[in-house]
């Protein structure tokens, strides 16, 4: 008889980013609003990727790698090169940016965020082939590491991109 | 390859800290301790009810810390949020479970139109509020918050107002995550402080949640007679 290994669930907190190439793995960002949860799968490796992104830039990455998206995402980029991912190969998809509560003035947060999330990519030659970004609702999003799937759930819906 | 965490940036940053001595975190607590007993006070009189004060706790927290005292990022809660300006700037949540916010609601409308005149059906889904169920929570969380800051405001000798309140029905993380933003775009840690409240033993359990901005707690410290200890 073999064992069976269960599958793996691997969280990225704010300001985290996890990575793995188990096929039974998922990634998962929990209860997103204004962050952004990016997620790179590459096809050939099965490395996937999963950063959740807190604010567009800022001084330094102090507590997290991608803490911002500016300085962030060439760590996370790297990263997933590190392990294999090929940057030419890699699928992106974004959720979260989004704006529940009025704070402040100006122009909310996540709307900054999904801005600095397609500007940084397109200056990187990449872009995102889906994405659930803005509204006001809450997100969780999990990346299936075995097939690429990018599952985005809020209270009332649960969206495969 | 094994799935992985990555912690740490390729190029080490310093974490920026706050500098609150323990004897001047200690004068802090004992002074959000209070007002957060006002705040206890408030919403048992609102709701015609014994409110229990648990001890609050005032902790320096990262992000993922402040979420973990919402009850986690997926949590779904009834939260009222309400910025806290002038003096003292920062943000305050009075967060509930749903059906403790309906729980909350039923109560509030009760007393306000007689038993026997409950506009409000029983909840099929505990996440479907009416319009009057929420703005009875809000107007909950409105006065709670509120007597917390007149309290805090009698401390700091200064005023210390709310901004209008807004309630939404969400995950925890996804409500604290403008918050967070807010305070830590140059900061790594920001002080907490948070109560809960039970009625009854049970039926209503519910978490005060205090961030002050990190820029102004020089006022609040300074203020307190807690800078320099």
């Amino acid at each position: 008889m073999t064992a069976t290994a269960a599958p793996t669930v691997l969280v990225a907190s704010i300001g985290e980013m996890v990575f793995s190439s188990s096929p039974d793995s998922s990634l998962v960002a929990y209860g997103l609003g204004s962050c952004v949860a990016l997620a790179a799968w590459d096809p050939s490796s099965r490395v996937g990727g999963l950063a959740h992104f807190m604010l567009p830039s800022g001084p330094s990455n102090g507590s997290g790698p991608v803490k911002f998206i500016d300085g962030g995402l060439d760590n996370f980029l790297k990263a997933l090169e590190a392990r294999g991912a090929a940057p030419n190969r890699i699928i992106l998809k974004a959720a979260g940016a989004a704006s529940m509560l009025a704070i402040g003035g100006g122009l909310a947060i996540g709307t900054r965020n999904a801005e600095m999330m397609q500007t940084g990519l397109a200056e990187r030659g990449l872009r995102l082939t889906a994405g659930a970004l803005g509204g006001t609702a809450g997100r969780t999003v999990q990346l299936e590491v075995g097939d690429g799937r990018f599952i985005v759930k809020s209270l009332s819906t649960i969206t495969e991109l | 390859m094994r799935g992985s965490r990555n912690h740490s940036p390729r190029k080490r940053h310093p974490v920026t800290t706050l500098a609150l001595s323990d004897a001047g975190e200690t004068i802090v607590a004992t002074t959000f301790s209070r007002a957060m007993k006002r705040a206890g006070e408030a919403l048992g009189s609102m709701s015609g009810q014994a409110i229990e004060v648990r001890t609050p706790m005032l902790r320096r927290c990262s992000a993922a810390d402040v979420v973990a005292m919402a009850g986690g990022a997926e949590a779904v809660v009834a939260a009222v949020y309400v910025g806290v300006k002038g003096s003292l700037q920062g943000h305050a949540l009075l967060l509930l479970s749903p059906t403790d916010a309906h729980r909350l609601a039923q109560i509030l409308l009760t007393g306000l139109l007689g038993p026997g005149e409950l506009p409000v059906a029983a909840p099929t889904d505990p996440l479907i509020f009416d319009e009057l169920e929420l703005s009875a929570v809000q107007e909950a969380g409105n006065v709670t918050i509120s007597a917390f800051l007149n309290e805090l405001g009698m401390h700091l000798h200064q005023p210390v107002q709310p901004t209008p309140p807004q309630v939404v029905i969400e995950m925890a993380g996804a409500i604290l995550d403008g918050v967070l933003m807010d305070l830590m775009s140059t900061v790594d840690q920001v002080l907490a402080a948070r109560t809960t409240f039970t009625e009854g033993g049970r039926e209503i359990d519910g978490t005060l949640l205090v961030l002050p901005r990190p820029d102004s707690l020089p006022v609040l410290l300074d203020a307190l007679g807690a800078i320099g200890i």
